[in-house]
């Protein structure tokens, strides 16, 4: 059973209204149609899609972006439901790598039901699916508790979860670490990049930095990294950029 | 989040390539499966199962232990290369070596014991 899940700004926008039409149009086509749920201020998104479990929803699917998705991640990996989204409006990077193209397109991408299974990571405790990113980085990583990492300049880090890993299935990160590197007589600066895979990880820093999970930011001196043990099975499209 | 027995594991399964670019220091013990390359700095040991490439611009002081490698930079400390380990003409080895095949070029430097064969 299906339940979908609107986000509030497709609601009463005209901008998406004819594209929801059409979805919904082609959802009954496929025969996939299913419960709409429609988020609003002050409902929580959570614990609307745990009652829909609740009564038999075994796959939730997210009409919106990136932002949507972070609303429903707890749930969603805790129920071990399947994932699937019709993206809309801007911000859709998730949407990208699992291959599923925006609006009424996605509609046949969700009928096909190409299924993965992925691993999500977590920081403090926050998950995140696509990655973490810290732009101004001049911190220590303490690697699996078994060694440290120093950039030696100032660096930006990136750890990815889908695109880049190993395989996202498999249960390993990521880290790239990008270090300015001064070279030559004219003292020009290059980034160097550097390739760790890991389970787990804590970045450590003496002041304050910014850590982007998923694009949503986060500020602290400490940051513990590592992957959650349940895996999340999502419904991808035959373009998603990621290999399994 | 994960128990101390599966965090000393995590390395160890990586089969993926791992680079240690200039610019970044590592310290501790470095383990992994994956064939490793580093350009940058590293303090303690470093072991692979897989190759090891080190570029002209590493600086390494650890044991060391591969399965095969190709050096161009400095190590200081003992190296032990199961299959084969070249020497090419910048590298510089302060340390013992223990390999079945060894290749040195024209201006590697080695300052140690180099034993042919496998160890016992």
């Amino acid at each position: 059973m299906y339940c979908y899940l609107y986000d509030d700004f497709i609601q009463g926008n005209k901008r998406f209204e004819k594209e929801l039409a059409l979805i919904e149009n082609r959802l009954t086509d496929l025969g996939i149609n299913g419960k709409i749920s429609r988020l609003a201020l002050f409902r929580n998104a959570e614990e609307m899609i745990r009652d829909e479990i609740d009564k038999g929803v075994t796959t939730v699917v997210v009409l919106g972006n990136d932002d949507t998705v972070r609303k429903v991640l707890n749930v969603v990996v805790e129920s071990q439901v399947v994932f699937g989204m019709i993206p809309l409006g801007p911000k859709n990077q998730l949407a990208e790598l699992l291959g599923i193209p925006e609006g009424v397109a996605a509609c046949d991408i969700l009928s096909a039901r190409r299924l993965e299974t992925i691993v999500i990571g977590t920081v403090n405790g926050r998950k995140f699916i696509t990655g973490i990113n810290v732009p101004q980085f001049r911190a220590e990583i303490t690697f699996e508790e078994k060694f440290r990492v120093f950039p030696t300049s100032t660096a930006e880090l990136e750890i990815r979860n889908l695109v880049g890993a190993s395989n996202p299935s498999e249960g390993m990160l990521q880290a790239v670490i990008r270090a300015d590197v001064k070279r030559g007589i004219f003292q020009r600066s290059t980034k160097e990049e550097s390739i760790l895979p890991l389970q787990s990880m804590t970045i450590r820093s003496e002041k304050p930095i910014q850590v982007f999970a998923d694009g949503e930011q986060m500020e602290g001196t400490r940051f513990d990294i590592s992957i959650e043990p349940l895996k999340m099975r999502v419904i991808t499209g035959k373009n998603r950029q990621f290999d399994t | 989040m994960f128990g101390k027995q599966e965090n000393s594991m995590a390395h160890q399964h990586a089969g993926s390539e791992t680079i240690i670019a200039q610019g970044v220091k590592v310290e501790g013990d470095f383990k992994s499966n994956g064939d490793i390359t580093i350009d940058g700095e590293l303090n303690g040991s470093l072991q692979t199962s897989a190759a090891l490439h080190v570029g002209e611009s590493a600086v390494i002081h650890a044991e060391v232990s591969a399965k095969q490698s190709v050096i161009a930079g400095v190590i200081v400390g003992n190296l032990q290369i199961e299959d084969g380990l070249q020497l090419l003409s910048t590298s510089q080895v302060t340390g013992d070596i223990v390999t079945s095949h060894l290749s040195i070029a024209e201006g590697a430097v080695v300052n140690g014991r180099i034993s042919m064969g496998k160890k016992e």
